[in-house]
């Protein structure tokens, strides 16, 4: 809001320079973003609230210095002389759309010249950044700017029918407005009419037809309150934001209304002379009521702010923004608000207004504040521990946004079959879908910066994805870990292993197989818990890449964080280090190629029960000539060893015989002599 | 002869031999050496080895000590002398070690400056007693609004404002949208207890906006919420103080000017003096009425104060970032440098 500082000085006396109003306005809730000088004259640039529309003009304005700096405000009477017949008698005025435009009000002011403004007023305008139009327009936007009401003036001429008609637009309703621009109006816009035709778009900008011209004799000075919601979305709908609309979407004082008018009219006469006829055509039926009074205890005061105002400061602050108050003992008052401050309605309003005028530097910044418990979340350890491993394993930490294209979302999706949520409108470019995954984000960074040359971006992320529940509703929100590396199946599984083992200790895990149709074959597998399914690994296949534009191997890991939670070793507990010597032992088995390392570990740790320390894989390899097809030969090794004993040979020797005679009976093995 | 000649000649050629050995850097002048004192035919030691059989039996015990002791001594000059002749051969042909080769170094990862900045402010807010709390990032408009004092023709509900999911039936029950703000979380947790709660959120929220070098339609947001009874806009101001303080270091002051949200009253924006300018901070203000209704708590009772402030500014601010968006490219250029 561009304030002239000659302006101002018409209605309150500024006794401080322009920079000491600006840094006071700017501590009292106008912040001061600049000054700059037009023609002689200061102007401020202030930052008005949007609760604040009282200040969106000149007089607004004087009124807070005049708080501020204990002055006088002295305002314009807007005394009108009339003339003729009312108004009333010829004229028609009928409001069809009251909800959207509770109050019209018109005059007409006969035999006007129009013609350029005088000076001052052309000065006033240019002053705030405001371009002369006629002497008309221009005092139309001088009252404006003045005391925050938005007029307009009609040639009355093409006001046909003797009769205005305040309706919601037709659909397909076109018209052209005073920027010389064609629009088409729908039913949930407002528009002011005549018995024909649409004049102007209410409360935003007038029509090309009926404005003000060089041959206008007559005029209808239209005042008028609009409903804030129905310009804000006329305003966005036809891209068409005016100083009046902006107003109007933040409500005006509809009780001024008439003030406006007569303002209008007077300065009309006084610049291009005319008289104005008797009478003013007003849908309002009833008076508006007054603002309603509330109660006011001072001993809020310092229960909300921490310190306390003089009452002498109370009773001075609040008459002077305009409130009436009443004494009604024990420290409470009857507070009625002034008709502009549609903010001020509550005892709290008040206090807020006693802070800010008072000044918020009397509160102090050194008070005790009392202790208060509070420790890491387990998510918080979890999140802490997830990321020491990402980054022990050489990941980076990306973070990308969680809407995503429906290229990216249709990319792949482990987690559910049902389709994703999406937005009306688009985050980035063609972005609606909540993901479902974050592999397919994760994704598009490597290929970013695949195409800057960087092959090595291996990255992981922790964030929410979107899983949309059967009955609608709010989705399933979860915690997710991704990563997308260019290691092999075996290195990222791996990755996984130790992560899983640092979050959850050990666990019955099991990797089910999943498939998919970018990865390679035999490469995918779910990560599963007493059935539940907590993760995925996979590896892209060479059509996978080529269709993905990957270069080189590529594999994911995408893993439920809510659920590593639910199963999170949060302290961990020792146990104690068995003193006695193991016996470490290597087994070569030959077995069927489809029997499994799962298969193996399973009968092996069954077998050796307790004893079995440690079970580790060391490597297969096949030898059809010795073997015959279809086999592969295992090497694995393991160590057996006691808590409370040293274990004898023959123990050793009893517990590696079980675990070979049970891999020859459930599997199908053979031992391999070393 | 006698034991003392036989000692003296040995002395003699110990001294000698080591003497020469000491002096020896080459191989060539190494071999001529060892030729002349260690010769198998006609070294000088193995003339003094013969002259042994001469001495008196009762003799030999001693000066066969003798002998082995310096044919030791010369053995360890001669090693000696070798060892420093294949060095010096070494040094003038063969590879040079380098210790200021680079080590091979592990790959370490990098935490995203965000989550980084994160850390810190749960950090500093945790020991001023502010416990974590999360809610969902899709909420409902209650909780995204109403709740928030935020009523229906509010601007800040505008469908072009908000990322509103699609539905089926407009304007039912079932409007849901990505959260605009943390504050969310506060209506959840306050409508789940009772006070004293003395919280932080911290998370993601959504706003249409063109993306540039400082706006990004997602981002993150920090909000501080306390209420009980007594709670002050002193205390907001003091709390705010000791957190700027940990943050920035150094002694920082506090300003608040006037602000409207329509969860707060008084609302104000709140800056921090340090290192001789002010810096904007966020916003804050003291919970207002109908809020505390909103979630049962009784005004009349319980006062509170919340504050809120965006992430990404404090974070491009403390690492340098120029442009918003580098924060969301994920250039590994760009996450190394954390």
């Amino acid at each position: 809001m561009l304030v002239s500082w000659e302006w101002l000085s018409q209605y309150v006396y500024l006794k401080n320079t322009p920079d000491e109003i600006a840094n006071r306005l700017s501590l009292s809730g106008l912040n001061h973003e600049e000054t700059t000088a037009v023609d002689g004259d200061t102007v401020l640039d202030l930052e008005v609230t949007s609760n604040r529309a009282d200040c969106l003009c000149h007089i607004g304005i004087a009124r807070e210095i005049g708080v501020l700096t204990q002055q006088q405000l002295c305002l314009p009477e807007a005394k009108i002389a009339t003339s003729g017949e009312d108004i009333t008698k010829s004229w028609k005025l009928s409001v069809e759309a009251p909800a959207a435009c509770p109050r019209y009000t018109g005059r007409i002011i006969r035999g006007v010249k129009v013609g350029p403004s005088p000076a001052w007023l052309v000065k006033r305008l240019a002053a705030i950044g405001c371009k002369s139009v006629n002497n008309i327009v221009d005092v139309t936007n001088y009252v404006m700017f003045e005391l925050g009401q938005p007029l307009h003036a009609f040639d009355l001429r093409h006001v046909r029918g003797n009769q205005v008609v305040v309706r919601m637009a037709q659909e397909g309703e076109q018209l052209v407005a005073i920027d010389h621009k064609q629009y088409k109006l729908n039913p949930s816009m407002v528009v002011i009419a005549d018995a024909q035709r649409a004049l102007a778009l209410g409360g935003i900008m007038g029509g090309a037809d009926s404005e003000v011209s060089g041959s206008t004799v007559d005029l209808l000075i239209e005042a008028a309150d609009f409903a804030p919601r129905v310009i804000r979305s006329t305003a966005r709908a036809l891209k068409l934001h005016s100083p009046s609309s902006f107003r109007f979407e933040r409500r005006i004082d509809a009780r001024q209304l008439d003030w406006a008018s007569r303002r209008c009219c007077e300065l009309i006469v006084q610049v291009a002379g005319g008289t104005i006829q008797n009478g003013i055509l007003d849908s309002a039926t009833t008076t508006i009521e007054p603002p309603t009074p509330f109660t006011f205890r001072c001993s809020e005061i310092e229960r909300v702010l921490g310190i306390s105002i003089p009452i002498t400061e109370v009773t001075r602050i609040v008459p002077a923004l305009g409130c009436k108050l009443v004494d009604e003992g024990n420290g409470q008052y009857l507070i009625t608000p002034p008709t502009w401050r549609a903010d001020l309605t509550r005892e709290i309003d008040m206090i807020e207004e006693l802070a800010r005028i008072y000044g918020y530097e009397q509160i102090p910044e050194n008070v005790p504040v009392p202790m208060f418990s509070s420790a890491k979340r387990p998510k918080d350890v979890v999140l802490e521990r997830i990321r020491g491993v990402m980054i022990a394993a050489g990941l980076d930490e990306a973070l990308t946004p969680s809407v995503v294209t429906q290229a990216s979302d249709e990319m792949l999706s482990p987690w559910t079959d049902l389709a994703a949520l999406s937005t009306d409108i688009a985050l980035l470019e063609g972005a609606t879908r909540l993901r479902r995954s974050l592999i397919p984000s994760l994704l598009t960074c490597r290929l970013h910066n695949q195409a800057q040359s960087a092959r090595d971006a291996d990255l992981f992320e922790v964030a929410q994805i979107y899983l949309p529940s059967a009955e609608g509703g709010l989705p399933r929100e979860q915690c997710t870990l991704g990563w997308v590396s260019g290691s092999n199946f075996n290195t990222s599984k791996g990755i996984l292993e130790s992560l899983l083992e640092s979050v959850c200790g050990v666990q019955n895990w099991k990797f089910a197989d999943w498939s998919n149709k970018l990865l390679e074959a035999g490469e995918g597998t779910k990560l599963q818990l007493n059935g539940d399914t907590l993760g995925y690994v996979g590896t892209f296949s060479k059509s996978g890449r080529k269709e993905l534009k990957l270069e080189g191997t590529c594999s994911f890991v995408e893993i439920s964080v809510d659920g590593l939670l639910a199963l999170a070793r949060i302290v961990p507990t020792a146990k104690v280090i068995s003193p006695y010597p193991a016996v470490v032992r290597d087994l070569n088995l030959v077995l069927d190629e489809a029997c499994r390392w799962h298969q193996l570990f399973e009968t092996v740790r069954s077998a050796g029960g307790e004893l079995l320390k440690d079970l580790q894989y060391r490597e297969t390899y096949r030898d059809a000539n010795k073997d015959g097809e279809g086999k592969k030969r295992v090497l694995f090794s393991f160590a057996l060893q006691s808590d409370d004993r040293t274990l004898t040979s023959q123990e050793a020797d009893d517990c590696v015989k079980r675990i070979i005679q049970s891999c020859e009976q459930s599997l199908g093995g053979r031992l391999i002599a070393s | 002869m006698e034991l003392n000649e036989f000692v003296h000649q040995l002395d003699e050629l110990e001294k000698q031999a080591v003497g020469e050995l000491s002096g020896i850097q080459d191989a060539t002048a190494l071999e001529e050496i060892r030729i002349k004192y260690l010769g198998a035919k006609s070294g000088q030691f193995k003339n003094v080895q013969k002259s042994m059989g001469a001495l008196a039996a009762t003799d030999r015990p001693a000066g066969g000590k003798r002998f082995n002791e310096v044919k030791n001594a010369i053995q360890a000059a001669f090693d000696e002398a070798q060892n420093r002749a294949s060095q010096q051969a070494t040094k003038s042909t063969g590879p040079l070690a380098d210790p200021t080769l680079p080590g091979a170094r592990i790959r370490l990862g990098h935490v995203h400056p965000i989550t980084q900045t994160i850390e810190h402010l749960k950090e500093i807010m945790g020991r001023l007693g502010f416990s974590v709390t999360e809610g969902p990032e899709v909420e409902d408009p209650w909780h995204n609004f109403v709740a928030l004092n935020i009523p229906d023709d509010h601007p800040a509900r505008d469908p072009l404002d908000n990322f509103y999911l699609k539905t089926a039936e407009k304007n039912s029950g079932a409007t849901r949208l990505l959260r605009s703000q943390t504050s969310t979380v506060q209506i959840r947790v306050m409508e789940s207890r009772q006070p004293p709660v003395r919280i932080i959120s911290l998370g993601r929220v959504y706003r249409p906006d063109e993306a540039d070098a400082t706006h990004f339609p997602m981002f993150h947001q920090m909000e501080g919420l306390w209420v009980d009874r007594g709670v002050t806009m002193a205390q907001l101001k003091s709390v705010l103080r000791l957190f700027a303080t940990s943050y920035l270091g150094g002694d920082v002051n506090i300003r608040f000017r006037p602000s409207f949200f329509p969860f707060t009253e008084p609302s104000v924006e709140v800056d921090f003096w340090w290192s001789g300018r002010w810096i904007e901070f966020g916003g804050a203000g003291m919970v207002d009425p109908n809020v505390l209704n909103a979630v049962g708590y009784d005004p009349e009772v319980y006062t509170g104060f919340a504050f809120g402030l965006g992430v990404e500014r404090l974070c491009m601010r403390r690492h340098q970032v120029t442009d918003i968006r580098d924060l969301y490219r994920n250039d590994v250029r760009f996450l190394r440098q954390f």
